[in-house]
């Protein structure tokens, strides 16, 4: 039986889905026997979720989008002077 | 993303370039309204400061409109804009005053001699969904994500936050493709470290009526 420590270094490759079919049968009987584990497996799973669901949220401020808007046209208009 | 998304996106990347090098300033306005939410995402999340992720952004335009004749398509044109933001990026983070990082290991689990988990490991995830969208949760996850040290960090907000691959990732970066993975396994480890500290006294026992 593999120890919480392999369980923990594989579960990068079974969220994946990269698991080779033996390892995964591995990971996944260890888990029935070690409540720990399945705690740790869905808390990291979560945190994935969490910091995601959080951060790709933003959106360029109305302001920084004018501020942008201006910055390029002052660039063309140099370009074109060129 | 479907094959022909991705070969669709390759082609109107490579068009607007040809367009770029060209010199047609049309292909400015394309490439901001393209990129531009890309550039600025990723610098906020890198130094969480709104006026240096603006000028970051502004830089990052001007860098991509000036250098495009070194561009040789080696790799894809986006991987390329994320190479110039993060460089600026670190530019700009570098020029402020900044705390140390933290050891990483401190953070990740500890096992006994046998390789068993030695700390006791509480279950929060499934007490995360009323918490999720209040602000102090939002601020507990930015400051954590704010301590990952840098090349955790980087990983971390390319792969999972921006949802690029693990190859992209290793591209951009000019990593192995284990080193992408062995990073952001460890960045997920701290971040779930430091979010459990919070979760885990709203879902304890003990807290609830
Ligand atoms: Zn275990």
């Amino acid at each position: 039986m593999i120890c919480c420590k392999e369980c923990i270094d594989l579960l990068f490759d079974y969220f994946e889905g990269s698991l080779e079919q033996e390892t995964k049968n591995s990971l996944e009987e260890h888990f029935q026997d070690c409540p720990p584990c399945i705690a740790f497996l869905n808390t990291y799973k979560s945190t994935t979720t969490l910091c995601r669901e959080t951060l790709n949220q933003i959106e360029i401020p109305d302001e920084v989008r004018r501020a942008l808007q201006n910055f390029l046209k002052e660039h063309k208009i140099q370009q074109k002077k060129m | 993303m479907s094959f022909t998304q991705q070969k669709e996106d390759k082609e109107i990347e490579e068009a607007l370039v040809r367009d770029l090098q060209a010199g047609n300033l049309e292909a400015y306005d394309r490439i901001a309204e393209l990129y531009q939410k890309k550039i600025y995402a990723l610098s906020f999340n890198l130094m969480r400061n709104q006026m240096d992720a603006q000028d970051v952004t502004q830089e990052v335009l001007l860098t991509l409109f000036r250098k495009i004749n070194t561009f040789q398509g080696k790799s894809a044109f986006s991987s390329w804009v994320y190479r110039i933001t993060l460089n600026a990026s670190y530019m700009k983070l570098r020029s402020k005053k900044k705390e140390p990082n933290i050891s990483i290991d401190e953070l990740l689990p500890s096992f006994n001699g046998a390789g068993f988990q030695q700390e006791k490991i509480q279950d929060w995830s499934g007490s995360t969904e009323s918490l999720l969208f209040t602000n102090e949760t939002r601020e507990v996850i930015k400051k954590a994500v704010d301590l990952l040290p840098e090349k955790e960090k980087v990983v971390f907000l390319l792969r999972d936050v921006e949802g690029l691959s693990t190859e992209k990732v290793s591209e951009i970066l000019d990593l192995t493709v284990p080193a992408v993975k062995s990073r952001l396994h460890r960045g997920r480890l701290f971040l779930r470290k430091k979010l459990s500290g919070y979760f885990e006294e709203y879902s304890s026992p003990k807290g609830e009526i």
